[in-house]
């Protein structure tokens, strides 16, 4: 904050700095830490450690935990943008809004083993769904719909995408005026046409930005995907591995090395999410 | 639009599109508690079956396991220490930004973001790195998982005070009462910061809620709170262990749910913003 | 061009009624003011003639069509509402086009009428800005435009200048006549303020409670408002007893007049006495003193307080009212040239 120094400013600074003094301890200070071990292997300066933390067994580790991310953002992200307008269109129950607002706060933060755990003894092959259709001659598994594997992770993963999702876009589907709406229908422009040409242009910055934090948000979840993907061909599988399981040091370097292309690509999404925010910063004042 | 019955076409969509989306998030919950609750294995589960065998047992024992009694506690102090430690930080801030430059509003939201930006398994390294050397008491101790729970709760935190100010019209009501003469701290204490109470509640429960499931920093760490303490339960004790995994999220989400009716008496409208 | 019935309208939400009975007929290209404070039921009003909300009873019929079942989009009406509700979106140029997309008319068509549109409401300069890039003054002109230009068959405004600063307010309400004059557009116009309404309209319907108080042109209303609500929320008025005499007329602030009611002796009522009515004169032993004298430049208002009478306010003319200053004893009397008052009732 650069202004001229009058007794207020020293007060912003004195504000400022404490946060300053925390978020350098504790998180710039320490990525730091990381990412100079990162292009340091062995001790000397050079890139061999982060191009080996994108070959082999690596590469196949980002990719798949870009596809579950991805998938999981964009499917988490569609549902969690209609919910947020399903409910903000339905004015009964009145009920509706507020318990889904307190259901969400509490399910985004949900993960974890538990949560694996409720989808086993749902669908997995000991699960309570999978035995009610198995009597009924299906056998869930044929069409995919198990707890384990790569779609299994997607499913669960929704589970805290979707909440998250809707309580990120509940702001912004609050900023649809309705007004914008009758304004299109007295012109004579059906719904479909609003959503169209007015609806979705302006949710889509802050629909794009949501998916991706959903993206952000999936990409280093841990304890579900260490519970249903024992195969570990996921990345913070990998860096936990390869930290707490190798004493090795050039695994070491490694796992800083696979950690520093998560940082960059996980910062990249995090400048994206900025520039759709400034976005719709400028529309929301009309 | 016009006001109509509740029986049109476009009303039956929503109401399926919701009750599908509600059965998603319920099934595994009650698949979690037939586990729980239920001693009969799934195996063996027959219709008629179907309502016998159901008891808290597994829910009782689990709760008065001493290890998990301790982990409660510990994740509880831990929850208080975050939210002070998150809104003291953080209440300061966007006031300031809000008051002053709220043209800084999206680089502030991003540099909340950060801390997510960043695997829980290297801020732990770089952080152990850096104390190990110089003081070593505060790793060891359980304090230490206080700063990182306020870091990865700062999103919603800031995202949920900064909408709380924009909402009262901060800048203005600060510029207001100047102008009639209050002093800064006046300002701030008996103008904004009553204002707010709904902002600061909304992210106290998001940080609440986070810190009674985080896993990851806590294991990273070695230390006991809840949620470790619940995995190693479960590990022995699986029945119990997801009854208890159910007790706690019903748990949460009453408790939130009262925190917001009570508010809503108030006449504050809890909105639980997110980014 | 379009001519609107609407008949027996009622509406309530929930407990409250917000519309009693309302009946409303609109000439061809006549502009109708809805008029009164709020909750009045003149927003709702204009909204059930929009399609926006349905009526528990009554018709809504425009060219004799009976439109009480059409929603909003086959109405064929234009509308400008308070907020401007420009979709943020798009530019002015695109806002403008949107109506004319939707009634998929060619693309040389839509560039004639919006490059006609932005010429007739001056909006060249802004015509290719965003919404976030304009003033209030300039958002509405291109909320007009936009509603006009789909040759809308009646034009809605809902209280479109309550928005906008005081000196904005009177030349766009200015504006607004001047186009649904050139384009003899029927028109309703929504307002709070009776400067608005009394300035522009062709009739003005003085609404309170759900209900209908006088529908009328505007200097019918000023001068025979129809009873005490409307004579009290059309200007300034004053509220003074009259006594009836011996011959069929009215004792009135001194003076004996007529009204169209023939008083029975002895009968008491009370007249609205307009200020510009009323005659302030030096008098030592007058009954009333003067409270306050305000330049307002061709006329001063002169306020009063009399002994039996109360607070009278008096309008006169400047350069009679030299030398009345604050404090004066003074006697109020209607002026010579009023022969007959209006009578709103019992007090």
């Amino acid at each position: 904050m650069r202004a001229m120094f009058r007794r207020e400013n020293r007060l912003g600074l004195f504000v400022v700095i404490p946060f300053a003094a925390f978020v350098f301890l504790f998180l710039v200070y320490p990525t730091a830490v990381v990412l100079w071990k990162a292009i340091t292997p062995h001790g000397a300066l050079g890139t061999s450690g982060l191009v080996r933390a994108l070959s082999g067994t690596y590469r196949t580790g980002f990719i798949q935990s870009i596809a579950i991310s991805g998938w999981s953002a964009v499917i988490g992200g569609i549902v969690g943008v209609l919910l947020a307008l399903v409910v903000k269109s339905l004015k009964r129950p009145k009920w509706l809004h507020p318990t889904l607002d307190s259901w969400s706060a509490v399910a985004s933060q949900l993960g974890g083993v538990g949560l694996a755990f409720a989808f086993i003894a749902l669908i997995g092959t000991q699960g309570i769904l999978t035995k009610v259709f198995n009597s009924m001659g299906i056998n869930l598994a044929d069409y995919g719909i198990t707890a384990v594997g790569f779609w299994g992770l997607v499913v669960v993963y929704l589970y805290f995408q979707i909440p998250l999702m809707f309580l990120v876009m509940m702001p912004a589907v609050n900023g649809l005026k309705t007004s914008w709406r009758e304004a299109a229908a007295i012109m004579g422009a059906s719904p479909a046409r609003y959503w169209w040409s007015v609806g979705i242009p302006l949710l889509t910055p802050s629909t794009l930005g949501g998916m991706l934090l959903l993206f952000v948000n999936a990409f280093t979840a841990y304890a579900t995907a260490y519970v249903l993907n024992p195969s570990g061909a996921l990345v913070p599988l990998q860096i936990r591995f390869l930290l707490q399981g190798n004493i090795i040091t050039g695994e070491e370097d490694l796992a800083y090395a696979i950690v520093a292309w998560v940082i960059i690509l996980l910062f990249s999404s995090l400048v994206l999410i900025t520039v759709m925010q400034r976005r719709t910063l400028r529309w929301s004042s009309q | 639009m016009t006001s109509q019955s509740r029986f049109r076409p476009a009303n039956i969509v929503k109401w399926v599109f919701l009750i599908a989306v509600g059965l998603y998030f319920f099934l595994p919950m009650a698949a979690m508690a037939r586990f729980g609750f239920q001693s009969v294995p799934t195996a063996l589960l027959t219709p008629d079956k179907l309502f016998t065998g159901w008891s808290f047992s597994g829910l009782w024992t689990a709760i008065t396991d001493a290890h998990m009694v301790s982990g409660m506690k510990t994740s509880l102090i831990l929850v208080v220490l975050a939210i002070l430690l998150n809104l003291v930080l953080l209440v300061p801030l966007a006031i300031v930004t809000e008051v002053r430059n709220p043209r800084l509003r999206p680089y502030l939201t991003a540099l909340t973001l950060l801390p997510w930006v960043i695997p829980p398994i290297a801020l732990v390294v770089g952080v152990a790195a850096t104390f190990r050397a110089t003081v070593p008491w505060f790793l060891a101790s359980v304090l230490s998982l206080v700063p990182f729970y306020a870091l990865w709760s700062m999103p919603f935190t800031y995202r949920a005070l900064d909408a709380g100010l924009q909402a009262i019209n901060a800048r203005t009501l600060y510029e207001a009462s100047r102008s009639m003469g209050a002093s800064f701290w006046t300002i701030i204490f008996r103008v904004l910061l009553p204002n707010m109470r709904a902002s600061m509640v909304a992210a106290s429960t998001l940080t609440a809620a986070m810190v009674l499931g985080e896993f990851a920093f806590a294991s990273l760490l070695l230390k006991n709170t809840l949620p470790t303490e619940m995995v190693i339960y479960q590990a022995k004790n699986p029945r119990g262990g997801l009854a208890f995994a159910i007790f706690i999220m019903v748990l949460t989400a009453v408790a939130i749910g009262l925190v917001v009716r009570s508010l809503r008496r108030q006449g504050i409208n809890f909105n639980a913003t997110g980014i | 061009m379009a001519t609107v019935d609407m008949a027996g309208i009622r509406k309530t939400f929930g407990p409250s009624v917000a519309l009693e009975d309302f009946s409303l007929s609109i000439a061809s290209g006549e502009l109708v003011c809805l008029l009164g404070p709020s909750g009045c039921g003149k927003t709702t009003a204009l909204r059930i003639l929009a399609g926006f909300e349905r009526p528990d009873a009554g018709t809504v019929v425009v060219e004799g069509r009976d439109l009480s079942n059409d929603p909003p989009e086959k109405r064929q009406f234009g509308m400008v509402f308070q907020d401007y509700s420009l979709f943020p979106n798009m530019t002015a140029r695109q806002n403008i086009d949107f109506g004319l997309k939707v009634q998929k008319r060619s693309a040389a068509e839509r560039k004639e009428i919006i490059d006609r549109m932005i010429a007739v409401t001056a909006l060249e300069p802004h015509a290719d800005k965003f919404p976030h890039q304009m003033s209030g003054g300039q958002k509405q002109r291109v909320a007009l435009a936009r509603a006009i230009a789909t040759s809308p068959k009646v034009l809605l405004l809902d209280e479109p200048l309550s928005a906008l600063d005081a000196k904005v307010r009177e030349t766009l309400r200015d504006e607004i006549r001047r186009l649904q004059l050139e384009i003899g557009v029927t028109t309703v116009f929504v307002t709070h303020d009776q400067h608005e309404a009394l300035a522009i309209a062709d009739r003005v319907g003085v609404m309170s409670n759900g209900r209908l108080e006088q529908l009328a042109p505007p200097r019918e209303l000023y001068e025979n408002p129809a009873n005490a609500f409307v004579a009290s929320f059309i200007g300034t008025v004053n509220k003074l007893p009259a006594e009836g005499l011996d011959d069929g007329r009215w004792r009135v602030l001194g003076r004996s007049v007529l009204s169209t009611v023939t008083a029975a002796p002895g009968a008491t009522n009370v007249a609205a006495v307009r200020p510009e009515q009323v005659a302030v004169d030096h008098a030592d032993d007058g009954t009333a003193h003067v409270q306050s004298a305000s330049f307002l430049g061709p006329i001063t208002r002169v306020i009063a307080d009399d002994d039996t009478l109360g607070r009278v306010i008096a309008d006169i003319i400047s350069a009679d009212a030299v030398g009345i200053s604050p404090g004066q004893r003074v006697r109020l009397r209607l002026r010579d040239d009023v022969s007959d008052i209006v009578l709103i009732g019992e007090e």
